[in-house]
Parts: C-alpha cells; structure tokens; sequence
C-alpha cells in the first residue's frame, strides 16, 4: 500500500522528467503525457482512500535525515482531500491545457513545469513533517514563479513573478521561523512528534509560532497584507492561473491552519488574529473585484476573497466548513477561470471586459458554465458554494464572532453583485470587441509604457517556428475539464447536507480535535435564518447587479455606462487599496536606499577599500622583503647561519638556565 | 691521549687549508688529509667500519668525483673564471655570526661534560680494535646493518638511485642546452640526399 | 690515555665552523662543495663520539646514512656545477641569481 503512496508522490515528477528530457521532440505529446501522469496518480490516489482514512493513515518512511529525524509521506483524510483536488482538478485542467496552449511554440516547457508544480504541491501535502512540507511550499514558490513569469518575452510577466516570489519567500521565512521554534520545543519535526508534545507549548510561545506558520499562510495564500502578488500573478498562462493561483497553492495557507489545528486550538488569540485576517481579506478581495475590468483580475481578487473566507473558517476554528469551502471552491474557481480561458482563446487574447459582452449568443456553453460557477460562488441556494460558505459565516456566529459574521454576510452581497457584474458585462448586452478604446473610457496602460524601458528578450525558444495553427485543438479537450468542474461546481456540496452527521464530517473524524471557543457563544438566531439573511443579501447584491449591468435598459445603455466609470473609477480603487504603493514605501525604498548606501559608500569604501588596503599592504611588504631575496646562495647560506645561531643560543641558555 | 691532540691540529689546519686555497686541486689536497686524519679518530673511536668507509668512499669516491670535474672544467690548477663579487662585504658578518654561534656551542657543551669515555673491556662488548664481534666492528655493523636497520639502509638505495637520475638530467646531454646552441635542427628527409642516386640513364 | 668526550665535541665544532665559513665566503663552487663535506664530516664525527659513549651503533648507522646522502649531494652538486659552467660565462656562485626578487 506504500508503494503506491510513493507512485502517487512521484508519478508527476517522472512526468516531469520525461516531458523535460524530451520536451522538443514531443510537442503536444508532452500535454498527454503530463495529464496521463497526474490523473495516473489521481486514480492511485482513489484507491487508497480506505488505507487513509483508516485510524492514522497511511505512512511511508522515506529516509533517515539525520538520526531521529525521519522524513516520510502521510496520507490521511486531511492530505487525502488535498491529493485528490491536485491531481483530480490538475488533471482536468492539465487536459484543458492542452487544447489551451495549443499552438504555444513553448507547450513543452509549460507541462513539464505544470508537472513539476503537481509534484511540489504534493510534497507539500503528503510529508509528514515539517521540513518536507517547507521543501514543497519552496517548491510551489518556485513553480508558481516559473508559471507566472511562462511568457518570459513580456517584460509585465517577468516583474509579476518575481513579485511573487519574493512575498512567497518572505512566507517562507515566517514558517522557517516556525519549524526552529517547535523543534526546540517539542524536539521534533514530525506532526505526530509535535502534536504529542504540543503540552511544551502555551501562551506567547505558541502565540509566535502560529503568528510564523500564518506568516507563511498569508503570503502564499494573498492574505492581507502579503496579498498584492496574487491579481499580478494573472500574468500566466490561464491553466496556470486556474491550477496554481485558485484551486490548489494558494489554499496551501489554508491546509497549514487545518494541518496544525491542534495547534491553533490551543491559542486562541492566533485564532482570533487569523480570523479577522481572513475577514478583512474577504472583504477587501470582494470590493476591489468591483472595480476590476480584467477578467482575470476580477476572479483573481474573488479567490483572495474566498481564500478570506477559507482563513476565516479554519482559523476561527471551523476547520470542517474552513476546508468544505476549499473543496468547493476548487471546483468553481477552476470551472470559472477554465471558462474565462474560453473565451480568451475565443477572442484572440482579449481579457478586458469592457471588450466582451452578447457572448451568450456565441458561446453558449461557456455561458452556462460560467453561470454555474458564478452561483456555485456567491452561494445561490442549492449550488456548492452555498453549502461551504453558510457554514463558514455561520461558524462565526458559533465561535462567537458576530462582527465577522457581519462581514462574511456582507462580503456574500458584494461577492454577488461583482460576480455577476462579470456575468452580464462578459455574456448580454452588446459586442463592444470591435469598439475604438477610448470610446470605452479604456487608458494606455501604465505598465505597457513601462514595458518599453526593459531590454528586450530573444531566447532561442521564440525564435523557433511556431507549432503550426492548422488542426485546430479538438472542441472536447477544453470543454470536457470544463463541463465535469461546472458539474462538481453544482454537486460538490451535497457532501455536507446534513451539517455534523454528515458524510463531510465524518470523513475528518476526529483529526482536528475540539476547538475550544475564542469568545462564548453568539448564536442570536437558527442557522436556516442565518441561510435566509445571507440569501437575501446575496439577492440584493444580485438585483443591483442585473439593475445596472443586466436589465435591458442597461443593456442598451452599457457602452456610456462603462466610459463613465472608467474614467470616474476612484483612485483607491485602481491603486487597490494603496498597498503596493505602501510596501514600496515601507519596505522597497528603505531597503533600495540602504542597498545604494553600501553601493556608493560601504562598498567602496569599507569593503573594497579595506581589501585594497590589505593588498597594499602586503605589497609594501613585498617591497621590504624582496631585498632579502637576492639570488644569492651565499647570502641565503648566511641567513641559515643566523637562523642556527639563533637555535644554539636558545638551548645553550636553556642548558645553563637547568 | 697525545695522538688524539695530533690529530685534531691535523683536522683543523687541513680544513682551514681547505677553504683558504685559491685553486681547487689544493684544496681537494687538503680534504684528503682531513678525511685520512678523521679515519683514524674514528678508529680511536672503535668505529673500524666506519674509520674503513671513510678512507674507501670519501677519499676514494667523492674526492675523485671532485678532482674528475675539476679536471673536465679547467686544468685544475689556475682559479676558475669568476664574474664580479657580488657580496664583498659579507665576511666580516659571516665570520662574526659564526664565532658567535661556536662561542655558544662551545659555552653550551662545557655547561655539560661528558666526563671521559668508558674504558675498553676486553672481555666486554667493548673490545679492542680489530676484534671480530665488538662493538663498531664489520660483524658488529654488519648484524646492524642488516636486521634492525634494514629499511633506512634500503632507502639509501632508493636514494642514491634517485641521486643518478638526478645527476643524468641535470648534467646529461639528453637534455638541450639552448643557449650553446649545438643542437642543430635535423634537415628533414626530403631535403636530406639520398644516399644512393639513381643511375643517370 | 682516554680523552674526555667533550674534547671530540669540541673539536666537531671547530670543524663545522670552519666548513661554514668556507661555505659562506668562497665563492668557488667546489670549494663550496667541499666544505659542506666538511661540515658533514664534522656531524659524523661528534655522531660516532656519542655511539662511543654510549656504547650504541646505532649512531654508526647514522653515519652509514649521512655518507651515502652526502655522496649523492656531492654527485648532484657537480653535476648542477657542470651543467652551469656549460651554460654561463663564469662559473661563481654569484653567477647563479636567477631566483632573486
């Protein structure tokens, strides 16, 4: 049964290996390839569901670190659930991705990459221990990076992944931070050895350990305020971005709470910090989506928001609605970028949705499925996201948090409304795609001009010829990932029907321990009222979407309405938040002022100065020394002399001093 | 007592005779009559093997290595050609760091007599010169020589071995002297003559 | 008729000396040579003395080894004398400066 633990773990990377050692020769063979390996290792995975989730799990020794230090794989429902959305979705979108990338003179390089994030992801899930997890949270750092930054030729792509890196790395640090203190705490690296101990921890140090590990959950997971990496990151591929930058790494803050609850459990202030993060990253992810025009961008700040949300649940300790919402969302979120993918490709890369609108017409199917995402998201009654997301913002309610119950309720509204507002500006109203720019109010991009102060790039891959456009990708292989994620998108919550007694719950038994409340109960009213409000609200927020994208008297009048609001759209809005603006503030400009003192003063003065002195120095001894080295044997001979002289003298005294 | 004071003036004017002649054959003149003299200061010693090596090798190797190369570089009896003194005032330093250093040699080795030698035994492993089996004798060495100090004398093979090789590179003809010049690049075959012309037709 | 150890010691350093001095103001290389010969037959002979004192041939074998090794420095140092009077004009340890800074 190990075995196949390791086949699992594996299977990706050889896929990987094959598809980098042979990329050129393979072409689109590589995309087979890649999706046979990881959907290969999502069947592997399925099957050994009953060894997971039986008491402790399954587990398999790697190798002996240093001793006591045993480095090993666990699969147990918690990393179970997550094996199964990485390789099951991946391999879904893996499959897409080979229609999507289809003439990509690069589509090699994209699936081995693709592969080797599978494989990171699921390093990062399946060790057993602290330090492999670590390794596999720098590794999706690292394919994400490779991911973003795909298009290397567009100067935008390379700034936004080395953008997120860098926070991702400063998330590293924060649980590096981490794995010191507990292993000098409890003397292990092991969850099983730290939980066992968790006793040696209380008070302010557990406090600074959960502060580290959500450190770590913050970067990666684009909790404020580590979260401006995220909208950049839209800069990849869209597989990318549906894979790694919605279902899958950045939900990998959210696995390291639910991982840790024992824990988090014990520190109620933590809890109490990571809930209100996540609320205010809710929030804040769901009011920028209002003002997004990027279609990407407006699903990539709705998974900040629903990360939020995520945070919120499994840090406040609703670990159970926390990662309900994680598997849902996996399956909406991917179904909708999958989508937006769609129609990209459809319009010759056209991302702006001011550009878009009637294409329910042309594209049916897309338009369905993107409906199905879009309430699967805002939670209408009966989709998936209706069934997590109650039961997250319900759970505050129970743990005693109304004012984030009130945000969470608010948040669902806004969720509605910018959703939707994506719905009816993309699918009804007019064509605007053959409309001048400013017509629609749409400014020269900052960043574009920008663009035109890099060097350019010429690898030998975009010189290469193009793989030929002819044969178009067969319809099926896009819309097939499409249509089963639309499916789960709409099904995927039933798992929970029936709150605490249902099959959800009982597939985490008692992994996550009980999580004593942070303050005392609030529960003012049922959780069917609670249903009702946030239905309700959710409504709203879809009424006034429909009144001012969707009615046909907005319809007709879309292209004014836009113009007028890209133009009037308020400045926070389009600096989002001003947290950019912040961090350069705070910590580029000091840090860029520092490295230019060092540069134009320490450098040359201190370091290069104090080695030019030494060098100075050892040559002005040169200098003196070389009288000494005259060639001559004689006088060589007599320095020798000196030298015994010397030594006689020394043990003649010696000797008469005994 | 007295032959051991006769020897050592010997010892001490041949060496000063040694340094202080001009021309070298005088000088090679002058060690012979050290070694000859330290050959029997060995044997007063007890050293009998020692005391023979001394005469067979020393006189009778290196000092005619010493006296074939001055023979192979000059007649041997006029100075050799000299360049510039370099060093003219280093005697006066060299000779007073040198009374210095024997000044404390001297100081140190009286801080600590010996005392006298132990008296010859015959019937003891001391016996007198010439005897077979006592100590210094050719027996006496020899069983040395052979059993315990194997490996030393194994390796002064070695390293006279080493020392041929040594002395055919540096002063064989194997290797090219460029600035004499001798060696002149060989014709190549094609321009040499032939040896046998074919017959004019 | 026995004569006190130190007298040999003594007289080994006055050897020494001598070979030093020579070594150190000649400038002959083979009379350089020559005293270095010396000052190793002055080390051979305070070795046998203190094998004499000690009754041990031990030193013996010491002398053994310091005149097949200075056999070979006297075979080397030639043949180096004659390999540079082939090359240089003068032959004189002077001449020999290649190696100065």
């Amino acid at each position: 049964m190990s075995g196949l633990l390791l086949a699992v773990w594996l299977l990706p990377f050889a896929g990987a290996l094959a598809i980098w050692a042979l990329g050129p020769q393979l072409r689109r063979g590589a995309g087979w390839i890649g999706s046979a390996t990881v959907l290969l290792a999502f069947v592997l995975t399925l099957v050994q569901w009953g060894a997971a989730t039986a008491s402790g799990g399954a587990h398999r020794a790697l190798v002996t670190w240093i001793p006591g230090f045993t480095l090993g794989l666990l699969l147990d429902p918690l990393s179970l659930l997550w094996s199964l959305i990485i390789t099951g979705v991946g391999g879904l979108i893996l499959v897409y991705s080979i229609g999507y990338m289809w003439s990509d003179r690069a589509i090699a390089r994209f699936f081995a990459y693709m592969n080797f994030f599978v494989f990171a992801m699921l390093t990062l899930v399946l060790s057993d221990n602290l330090v492999g997890l670590l390794v596999g949270w720098g590794l999706v750092g690292l394919a994400s990076y490779f991911l973003i930054g795909f298009w290397f030729d567009r100067p935008s792509a390379v700034e936004a992944a080395r953008k997120a890196f860098v926070i991702n790395v400063v998330g590293d640090v924060g649980i590096m931070f981490a794995v010191f203190a507990l292993y000098k705490a409890t003397g292990s690296i092991t969850f099983a050895g730290i939980f066992s101990q968790r006793d040696a921890l209380s008070g302010g140090l557990l406090f600074m350990i959960c502060g580290a590990l959500f450190v770590g959950c913050a970067a990666k997971s684009a909790q404020v305020p580590l979260q401006t990496w995220l909208p950049d990151a839209m800069e990849g591929p869209t597989p990318v971005s549906a894979l790694i930058h919605a279902a899958t790494m950045v939900t990998a803050g959210v696995y390291l709470i639910a991982r840790f609850a024992p824990l988090w459990n014990a520190s109620p202030p933590a809890r109490e910090l990571v809930g209100v993060v996540g609320a205010v990253t809710a929030l804040l992810g769901a009011i920028l989506g209002i003002a997004q025009w990027d279609i990407k961008r407006i699903l990539a700040y709705s998974t900040m928001s629903q990360i939020g949300y995520m945070i919120m649940g499994v840090g406040i300790g609703a670990y159970q609605a926390g990662v309900l919402h994680f598997f849902t969302h996996a399956f909406f979120k991917a179904g909708l970028f999958l989508t937006a993918g769609l129609l990209i490709h459809e319009l010759h890369d056209e991302q702006d949705v001011r550009k878009m609108g009637g294409l329910s017409r042309r594209m049916p199917f897309a338009f369905y499925a993107m409906l199905a995402g879009t309430l699967a998201i805002i939670g209408f009654p009966g989709f998936s996201g209706y069934f997590s997301k109650d039961a997250v913002v319900y759970a505050m309610l129970e743990h005693g948090q109304p004012a984030l119950y009130a945000v969470g309720a608010l948040t669902a509204a806004i969720t509605a409304y910018y959703m939707f507002r994506m719905l009816f500006l993309t699918f009804f109203g007019p064509y605007r795609g053959e409309l001048e720019d400013a017509e629609l109010g749409i400014l020269p991009d900052r960043r574009a001009h920008r663009d035109e102060h890099m060097p350019p790039v010429h690898p030998a891959e975009l010189t290469r010829p193009a793989v030929p456009v002819h044969g178009h990708a067969p319809a099926w292989l896009m819309n097939l990932p499409v249509a089963i994620l639309a499916l789960f998108a709409v099904i995927a919550g039933y798992v929970a029907i029936g709150g605490a007694t249902s099959p959800w719950w009982r597939f985490f038994g008692g992994l996550f321990g009980a999580a004593p409340a942070v303050a005392a109960s609030t529960v003012a009213f049922s959780e069917s009222l609670s249903t009702l409000l946030v239905s309700a609200l959710v409504a709203i927020g879809i009424i006034v979407a429909f009144v001012r994208y969707g009615s046909p008297a907005a319809q007709l009048a879309s292209v004014e309405r836009i113009r007028a609001e890209s133009l009037g759209r308020p400045a926070i809005f389009a600096h989002a938040f001003y947290f950019d603006d912040a961090i350069d503030a705070l910590v580029v400009r000091p840090a860029r002022s520092v490295g230019t003192f060092i540069a134009r003063f320490v450098d040359p003065h201190v370091l290069d100065g104090g080695v030019r002195d030494v060098a100075w120095g050892a040559g002005a001894l040169g200098v003196i020394f070389r009288a000494l080295q005259t060639g001559l044997v004689r006088s060589y001979a007599l320095t020798i002399l000196v030298g015994t002289a010397c030594f006689i003298a020394y043990f003649a005294l010696i000797g008469s001093a005994r | 007592m007295s032959l051991f004071y006769l020897l050592a003036v010997i010892l001490i004017a041949s060496a000063i005779f040694t340094i202080t002649q001009k021309s070298p054959v005088y000088s090679v003149v002058g060690l012979l009559v050290n070694f000859l003299a330290l050959a029997a200061l060995y044997f007063t010693l007890n050293a009998e093997f020692l005391g023979v090596i001394q005469i067979v090798i020393y006189s009778g190797a290196i000092l005619m290595l010493f006296v074939f190369v001055i023979a192979l570089l000059s007649s041997g009896v006029g100075p050799f050609r000299a360049g510039p003194n370099r060093l003219p005032r280093i005697a006066a330093p060299a000779l007073l760091t040198t009374l210095v250093a024997f000044g404390f040699l001297i100081f140190g080795i009286a801080q600590r007599p010996f005392g006298p030698l132990p008296p010859h035994r015959p019937t003891s492993f001391l016996g007198n010169v010439g005897d077979p089996n006592v100590f210094g004798s050719v027996g006496d060495f020899g069983v040395a020589l052979f059993t315990v100090q194997l490996l030393p004398f194994e390796v002064t093979a070695f390293i006279l071995m080493v020392a041929v090789i040594g002395v055919v590179l540096i002063a064989g003809d194997a290797v090219p002297q460029p600035t004499l010049g001798r060696h002149r690049p060989q014709k190549r075959a094609a321009e040499r003559e032939p040896i046998l012309k074919a017959p004019a037709p | 008729m026995s004569v006190d150890v130190t007298n040999y010691i003594a007289l080994s350093a006055v050897m020494f000396f001598i070979g030093v001095a020579g070594v150190i103001v000649r400038r002959n290389p083979l009379i350089v040579l020559m005293a270095i010969e010396l000052m190793f037959n002055a080390a051979n002979l305070a070795l046998v003395a203190f094998a004499r004192v000690w009754v041990n041939n031990a030193g013996h074998i010491f002398v053994f080894l310091v005149v097949t090794v200075a056999a070979a420095e006297a075979a080397i140092g030639l043949a180096i004398v004659v390999a540079v009077f082939r090359r240089a004009e003068n032959v004189d340890v002077d001449e020999v400066a290649g190696l100065h800074g």
